[in-house]
């Protein structure tokens, strides 16, 4: 059974005078143990289908399994408890509680979860192990590079073993070189059986996914090998700019 | 599943409480004025229900002088307003006439005594003590009232009959004239025309109603009428027994009447008051004071609820992110009310503390420096505490709601 199964989605947003159609008919599965890599310029849709998969949000149409339940209908609060128990967020700017420890940044989603305060800093201190921080526990956000706070954001997303990683744009904020060690980091975590669906405009981190998707204007234009997707970029360009008049979808 | 939402309850609250000690530490000027609206509204509360407390203990207290049962005839009735006393003004003055009606036809009374009593200067050896309270009566003021002899003796009956030049002061003359020298067979002038020998001084009775009873003079009945006026009225204290008010009462009133030739459809034209009446009257002035002390507090609390909204309403704007990060990782919308409201409560409580504590400061320093008895009453720190508590929630839910209904990914996206 497919972890994620899209079903002709569709969101469109209401602008009041007139309505943009963010995806159209989006369908496509996922299975457990895949890497892919989600394409698209800014204004493709990649951000509302990541949203859609990552239940922050619902489609206006279609149908979303995860894990073979339907989470295209639920309310807040059991999107919120899909999201604590499924998937783990990587974000673009890290979104570290800037006040808090590295260690009660990976603590805070086990808090929703339940998890007694022993468990949770055993776990905690575990997932930081997996990204080589177990020195850094103590230390806040500001007093860590930002490699090292991305990999304390992957912590957090990894510290409750959801079936899915979810991460958007990983290295839009870190230099090549952090960025490569991020890179690395989630081949590593998908070779050891994690789940991942990396959301990116940059089609040399798609070429290095064994799968990738790309979106032009809120449609599936192409989904295949990474490498090959990627390439498909060089003639798909001019079509993506468009889009990114026409669509709203945010940064 | 129950206890693995017990256990998130707990988790939750606990990161609620650190996260919102931290926010507050991150702006320690912000916060510190917000909780000083709160403090300065729950003090001034406190302080206005304190005063209140006061005034009722020294209420009490001096009503505790008239004794519970003591009854005083009078022309007047205690405890009237201002409509009534317009019936009331025609009726003949209270006489040496009713009491020798009542010390001769009353039978339940322990003591019968006669009171007159009015403001005068007091002059010992070229020295003035202005206001003293003056009164005239006879042997049976002492069991009638509250006061305690300290030396030498009372007023007799035998002074009052044949008009003697003698009186008893209260502990403030005494001080202001003798200074710890005996005060006993000094003579003074009391008023513009009576010349009288101490026979006798009083035990001190301390303050009631913000004001020493122990400025006082008293002379024998006959001896104050010829030196200030005949015409006074009087009032006559009666001791009933114990246990036996309401039969006194009845039965000064039947004296009182036949003395009066009163027919038996004719009303009253005298009163006969107990200490309730005063109490009564007492309340009705107190209720003045406690609507003043909810308006006060009413409004302390608005301006003070109004302060934590604000400061709140920022957090959540410099928050926002932190929310789309909290609600992606499984927050509910309950866990960031939850998270806001106790930032809300905990500055409410902070500011509540301090403002319990300088209403305690404040209760000290009347209490020390103003005659008023001023304690602070364990239901008043809880009721400041619970109520600032209450003051955080209400003036904090809007704010609190208006993060818990963020959607995620708007809040993610703030910058």
């Amino acid at each position: 059974m497919a972890l994620i199964e899209l079903d002709r989605i569709s969101k469109t947003y209401d602008l009041g005078l007139s309505q943009v159609a963010a995806l159209r008919d989006v369908s496509m599965a996922i299975e457990p143990g895949e890497f892919v890599a989600i394409v698209g310029q800014s204004g493709s849709g990649k951000s509302t289908l990541m949203n859609i998969i990552g239940c922050l949000d619902v489609p206006t149409a279609g149908r979303y399994r995860l894990a073979g339940r339907d989470v295209s209908e639920l309310g807040d609060d059991e999107l919120a408890d899909v999201r604590n128990l499924q998937i783990g967020f990587v974000f673009q700017s890290f979104q570290l509680l800037p006040r808090a420890s590295a260690l009660e940044n990976v603590e805070l989603p086990l808090i929703y979860r339940g998890v007694p305060g022993k468990q949770r800093r055993e776990r905690a201190v575990e997932a930081l192990r997996r990204v080589q921080l177990e020195g850094r526990m103590k230390h806040k956000p500001t007093e860590l590079s930002g490699g090292q706070r991305q990999r304390v954001a992957i912590a957090r997303a990894l510290v409750t073993e959801p079936s899915l990683l979810l991460a958007d744009e990983p290295t839009g904020n870190l230099d090549s070189r952090t960025g490569e060690e991020i890179m690395r980091l989630f081949l590593d975590l998908h070779a050891k059986g994690n789940t991942i669906v990396l959301v990116t405009h940059e089609p040399k981190l798609a070429a290095r996914c064994p799968r990738a998707v790309r979106l032009v204007d809120g449609e599936v234009v192409a989904d295949g090998r990474g490498r090959e997707v990627a390439m498909s970029n060089v003639g798909a360009s001019d079509e993506g700019d468009a889009g990114a008049r026409r669509c709203s979808g945010g940064p | 599943m129950k206890r693995r939402r017990g256990v998130r309850l707990a988790g939750e609250v606990r990161d609620a409480i650190v996260q919102a000690a931290r926010s507050i530490a991150a702006h320690k000027l912000r916060a510190a004025l917000t909780m000083a609206g709160v403090a300065v509204g729950i003090m001034a509360v406190i302080v206005i229900f304190m005063v209140e407390a006061g005034m009722r203990t020294s209420f009490a207290r001096q009503l505790s002088a008239l004794g519970p049962n003591t009854l005083y005839v009078h022309r007047w009735a205690w405890g009237v307003d201002r409509s009534e006393w317009w019936k009331l003004r025609n009726r003949p003055p209270v006489g040496q006439l009713d009491h020798r009606a009542l010390v001769a036809g009353a039978r339940l009374p322990v003591a019968i005594a006669p009171i007159a009593g009015t403001e005068a200067t007091v002059t010992f050896a070229e020295t003035d003590l202005q206001h003293v309270d003056v009164r005239g009566t006879g042997e049976a003021f002492l069991d009638a009232s509250g006061w305690q002899l300290k030396r030498g003796r009372f007023i007799s009956d035998l002074d009052d009959e044949l008009g003697t030049d003698v009186c008893v002061i209260g502990a403030d003359v005494e001080d202001a004239f003798f200074k710890g020298q005996s005060a006993l067979g000094q003579p003074i002038k009391v008023g513009p025309l009576a010349r009288c020998t101490i026979v006798g001084t009083l035990a001190r009775k301390g303050n009631a109603f913000g004001r020493s009873q122990d400025g006082v003079v008293i002379l024998p009945l006959s001896s104050f009428l010829r030196s200030f006026g005949h015409k006074r009225g009087l009032t006559i204290a009666v001791v009933a027994p114990e246990g036996k008010v309401a039969e006194t009462e009845d039965e000064v009133t039947a004296v009182m009447r036949a003395a009066r030739r009163l027919g038996p459809g004719d009303p009253d034209n005298f009163s006969v008051n107990r200490q309730d009446k005063i109490l009564s009257s007492f309340n009705q002035t107190m209720m003045t004071t406690n609507i003043v002390g909810i308006l006060v507090g009413i409004i302390t609390a608005v301006v003070a609820g109004i302060g934590i909204m604000n400061i709140l309403l920022v957090s959540v704007k410099e928050r926002t992110r932190e929310i789309g990060v909290r609600r992606a990782l499984g927050a509910r919308r309950g866990s960031i009310l939850l998270q806001f409201l106790s930032e809300a409560i905990m500055v409410a409580l902070a500011g509540g503390a301090v403002g319990v504590a300088l209403g305690a400061g404040a209760a000290g320093l009347i209490d020390l420096v103003s005659p008023m008895p001023a304690t602070v009453d364990p239901a008043v720190v809880i009721g400041g505490i619970l109520g600032s508590c209450l003051l955080g929630a209400v003036f904090g839910l809007w704010p609190a709601l208006s993060a818990a209904t963020l959607h995620p990914i708007e809040a993610l996206r703030h910058e």
